[in-house]
């Protein structure tokens, strides 16, 4: 309850604050949310499925961002910024999708 | 959405605990819909508890744990980043603040054609304007001239007014022995000496104008005039007043027959008497 909680103030501060992006984050924000969401995702599904860790959740959920902001640095350094981060969307996006269907089954049971 | 603290798979060993996790992100892209539902995994989790159970449990009673704790602060880092970007591309200007270099670079060729073709459009419609203009000044202009030739020509015919210099040549004829043949003369001289308009007694004297004698006077075209004979003529006074008075010419021709004869300059003479315009029956301009 608490953990949305924070996601709900956390959207609220944002709307509110909307604090200028530095350029530096710039082109990594939108790929570390997304790959924040795989993580939260992830850990629903674990906490569904009775195996959540708080540990592991923070882990993950900070590699994840780190790890999706790294490609894409790298991809722009390489010069292929815009398919890396075009592939690593569309992975996180599969592991959401594959996620969201296992928490569908716990909470549908369907 | 929540979490909750695990305290469900505590019983568990770590690895145990560790290893799903990793896998339960992964292992669903292969096992996404193939296996029946029963296969999703419900390893060492809380005995009977159906993961709806645990969704209610974990969301209420809110519970205050260090994991809670840390995981809404996770949450909200999330919040307030999806809430930033998304504020961020909703700005007017967030098409191109999220796009990458290139595509910005893209953009900006386009952009580039874009006004090179519309310049190019400009200049040809600004062309064509000019052509237009220059050709509706060209027809203007001509229309002018044609007005312009129209009124020197209608001096000429005697179908508009003429003003300027000339004389005036007033004959008294108390005797009644002038006729039409003395007036032609003077016309004839007049005409010699440059005279542009004449009128005689309100008659427009043209190139067509005959004199003819009548019952006490002299007819004009027609028109039957008398004495006193009061010519206008717009020319150069200088030149029709000797024309006039020259030895043996109108005036003593004129004085001999007993007529007072008065030659004035005048500085102003108004040529208003009028004839129509007249179609000629077939007489057609062979210019052009």
């Amino acid at each position: 309850m608490i953990a949305v909680l924070g996601l709900v103030v956390g959207v609220v501060a944002g709307l509110l604050v909307r604090p200028e992006v530095p350029a530096v984050v710039e082109p990594y924000l939108p790929i570390a949310v997304v790959a924040a969401l795989d993580a939260v995702f992830g850990g629903l599904r674990a906490m569904l499925d009775g195996i959540f860790d708080d540990k592991v959740f923070v882990v993950s959920f900070l590699s994840n961002v780190v790890v999706a902001a790294l490609i894409v640095f790298l991809g722009d350094k390489l010069g292929v910024g815009a398919q890396l981060s075009t592939g690593v969307v569309v992975v996180l996006g599969i592991r959401i999708f594959s996620n969201a269907a296992a928490i569908r089954r716990h909470v549908f049971r369907a | 959405m929540s979490s909750e603290d695990g305290t469900p798979g505590t019983s568990g060993n770590p690895l145990r605990r560790e290893l799903p996790e990793e896998v339960a992100a992964q292992a669903p892209a292969g096992a996404g819909e193939p296996g029946p539902p029963a296969a999703a995994p419900e390893p060492g989790g809380a005995p009977g508890l159906t993961g709806r159970q645990r969704l209610v449990k974990g969301l209420w009673p809110p519970r205050v744990s260090r994991a809670q704790l840390i995981v809404a602060l996770l949450l909200f880092g999330l919040g307030f980043g999806l809430a930033v970007q998304v504020a961020s591309t909703s700005d007017d200007d967030g098409a191109l603040r999220g796009a990458r270099q290139e595509d910005l670079v893209r953009i900006l060729d386009e952009l580039d054609d874009r006004t090179q073709r519309l310049e190019e459009e400009k200049q040809g419609l600004e062309d064509q304007r000019t052509e237009l203009e220059n050709s509706s000044d060209q027809a203007e202009e001509a229309r002018k001239q044609t007005v312009e030739k129209e009124r020197q020509l209608g001096i000429l015919a005697g179908t508009v007014a003429a003003q300027g210099p000339g004389i005036t040549l007033t004959v008294d004829d108390g005797k009644g022995t002038v006729e039409s043949d003395m007036l032609l003369d003077a016309v004839q001289e007049l005409r010699a000496a440059g005279a542009e308009a004449i009128q005689v007694n309100g008659v427009r004297i043209v190139a067509g104008t005959y004199l003819t004698d009548v019952g006490g006077g002299v007819a004009v075209d027609g028109n039957k005039i008398s004495s006193p004979y009061r010519f206008k003529v717009i020319g150069k006074p200088q030149d029709l007043e000797p024309a006039l008075n020259i030895p043996g010419g109108v005036v003593q021709t004129l004085e001999k027959e007993q007529a007072t004869v008065t030659v004035d300059r005048v500085g102003k003479i108004v040529v208003d008497a009028l004839r129509p315009a007249k179609q000629p029956d077939y007489a057609r301009s062979s210019s052009r």
